[in-house]
């Protein structure tokens, strides 16, 4: 099955390539501004999944996760290794989940309960968890790159009407993914019972906990849903583009940058902001390759100046 | 106390075992860290902020440096200023968007700003040649002195660590420095009192993208080339647990890391597949125990004794 691949190291850069590889049409301006367009779009899904479990943790427990790109990567590779083992893109998928589930949580409760209030050395602590976790991960799984196979039966191309083109289905159902994981966690949040304790929790964990709700448990529920998240983005990802050593501090910058841009906490600013940089960021990729980095930089540095706080985050 | 560091300091490559070794990539490797770190303590201690975007001014300091004098021959006589300037003025634009947060969200931004850098230096591969970086930068030689050599650049380095460390000190001493304590203590309640609170932090702050660029200077005449990886996560990682573990409420702190991380580094350079992953649990046991640092620690102690003597009085 899949083989560890060579390929150059910025994940951008590598995007880029396969770019170029795929689709030698892209000089046509209107095929290359649907594709870009595209890609725009389904890699904004990938964002997404990226992206909401770190919102998700923190807007409820104000507990930010930097190791989040390095939680991103792990499933990547347990989610290969497993897929390769077992022939099966699903199993992979859910091994990649919920080992980063179990692994998550028992990071919060190591390490960060005891300091849930202090939010830089959380932040601290877990920027330690990336670099040892970075450092382990190189050991083991060696500076190749990787790709997990795409699961068959998604493997086909949609065409695109009236282009007489087509497009890689299992990029297009990561898109639906992120709909899906968008919505579900939506409605979860806003409409369950649970939902509301979770709420509730946040807020007030002294009444909470006086109502006879164990809130330390909801806070691991959290937490284990909020790397379950990354882990499924893991194996998603890991799919659709390959991963390396380096693909940790990739994710992070744009899970930060998706979230800084959204506002921190809110699930519709990590659609909105990963709406953005995904698109913008592919369009600048696609057509100022050199300047890629910077467009995208710009975009932060602009919404920032005007919102401190991101689009639809609340005042601090 | 400062006089018997400085001593040492100064003696260092006369009393070491395997100078050639020790005072390269102990000592001077130690000063280069040590100034990187100060820029950030600086800010830390004095704005309470804690800052990740110094390896951004050090990178645009030590790009233009490299790009200027390889690619474009440029003396170092011009390059060196202009990188120090172009990187103080970086600071600029960073502090006016940057200094509108606080706390977690200041340390999240500034982090994106210097992953940014690095994902713009590996793909402006016609400016920065991508991920190779740029090597085999030539030293500076000044008034016939070659800085190829070990001892010149470690006493350049020991010369530049201390004129910043009493630059740093002697601010703090001034009005300025004690209303930017003023700031980091209640900021609500100095601008009820009449200041304008963000020109004080602006400045704190440009100071602080000063020291990184000169320190990126130091980078690549120490390392001799640069190379995104300079400014990437792990290099910001080990530089936050420099800060972090030698104490990032004192100034002499990052020194104190920049020391212990260099010796650790070099002693433990034939079993360098775990080096990261060593100084990662060190910096997260640091941080769950001792969260001032190696320069707290005595402090803590202080504290904790006098809390049992008080539990049992």
């Amino acid at each position: 099955m899949a083989n560890p691949i060579d390929l150059p190291p910025a994940f951008l850069l590598v995007y880029r390539c396969r770019y170029k590889a795929e689709y030698p049409g892209g000089g046509v301006s209107m095929t290359r501004f649907i594709f870009t367009f595209l890609n725009g779009l389904t890699l904004a899904g990938l964002y997404f999944l990226v992206a909401s479990g770190l919102t998700l943790i923190f807007g409820l427990m104000r507990v930010i996760n930097l190791a989040h790109g390095a939680f991103y990567l792990l499933s990547g590779y347990v989610s290969w290794t497993i897929a390769d083992k077992t022939d099966n893109w699903f199993y992979g998928a859910v091994a990649g989940s919920l080992t980063l589930g179990v692994f998550g949580t028992l990071v919060y409760v190591l390490l960060l309960r005891k300091f849930q209030y202090e939010e830089l050395r959380v932040a601290l602590i877990t920027l330690g968890v990336a670099l040892v976790l970075a450092q382990a991960m190189l050991a083991i799984f060696g500076g190749d790159y990787y790709q997990t196979n795409y699961p068959e039966n998604v493997s086909f191309s949609v065409p695109i009407p009236g282009l007489g083109l087509s497009y890689p289905f299992f990029r297009i159902f990561v898109l639906i993914l992120a709909i899906i994981v968008a919505v579900g966690l939506w409605v979860f949040i806003s409409k369950t019972r649970y939902g509301a304790i979770i709420r509730a929790g946040v807020d007030d964990t002294t009444m909470v906990s006086a109502l006879g709700i164990n809130v330390q448990a909801v806070f691991i529920w959290i937490f284990f849903l909020g790397s379950l998240l990354v882990g499924f983005a893991g194996a998603v990802g890991g799919t659709t583009n390959s991963f390396g050593m380096g693909t940790d501090g990739d994710y992070l910058l744009f899970s930060l940058q998706v979230v800084i841009i959204g506002g921190l906490g809110s699930i519709g600013g990590v659609a909105i902001g990963s709406f953005l940089v995904g698109v913008i960021g592919q369009f600048a990729t696609g057509y100022y390759p050199t300047f890629a980095g910077m467009i995208t930089f710009a975009m932060l540095i602009l919404v920032l100046a005007f919102r401190p706080q991101g689009i639809l985050g609340k005042k601090q | 106390m400062y006089a018997v560091v400085l001593i040492l300091a100064i003696l260092f490559p006369f009393i070491t075992p395997d100078p050639d070794f020790w005072v390269s990539s102990g000592g001077t490797r130690a000063l280069w860290l040590g100034v990187t770190a100060l820029s950030m303590s600086f800010l830390n201690r004095n704005l309470g902020l804690m800052s990740l975007g110094q390896l951004f001014f050090s990178g645009i300091a030590g790009y233009i440096v490299a790009i200027s004098s390889v690619t474009h021959n440029v003396k170092f006589g011009t390059s060196v200023p202009l990188a120090i300037l172009a990187g103080t003025l970086s600071g600029v634009i960073i502090g006016w968007i940057a200094l509108k947060t606080k706390g977690v969200y200041f340390f999240m931004l500034t982090l994106a700003v210097t992953l940014g850098l690095y994902s713009f230096a590996n793909q402006a591969q016609e400016i920065t040649r991508g991920h190779t970086g740029i090597n085999s930068i030539p030293s500076p030689i000044i008034f016939g002195v070659d800085f190829a050599y070990v001892k010149p650049l470690y006493y350049l380095f020991l010369g530049i660590a201390i004129a910043l460390f009493a630059l740093c000190k002697f601010l703090e001493k001034t009005s300025f420095g004690i209303a930017l304590k003023g700031v980091r203590d209640n900021e609500d309640r100095m601008i009820s009192m009449g200041y304008r609170t963000m020109p004080l932090k602006m400045i704190a702050f440009v100071f602080s993208s000063f020291i990184a660029s000169i320190a990126g200077v130091m980078g690549v005449f120490y390392v001799t080339n640069i190379s995104p990886d300079s400014v990437g996560l792990t290099r910001s990682i080990d530089l936050l647990v420099i800060v972090v573990v030698g104490g990032a409420t004192y100034l002499g702190g990052a020194f104190v890391g920049a020391v212990l991380i260099a010796v650790f580094e070099a002693i433990i350079q034939d079993f360098t597949q775990y080096y990261v992953g060593a100084t990662g649990v060190l910096f997260i046991v640091v941080l769950m125990l001792a969260p001032q640092g190696l320069m707290g620690i005595a402090a803590q102690v202080r504290a904790q004794r006098g809390k049992k003597a008080g539990a049992s009085a």
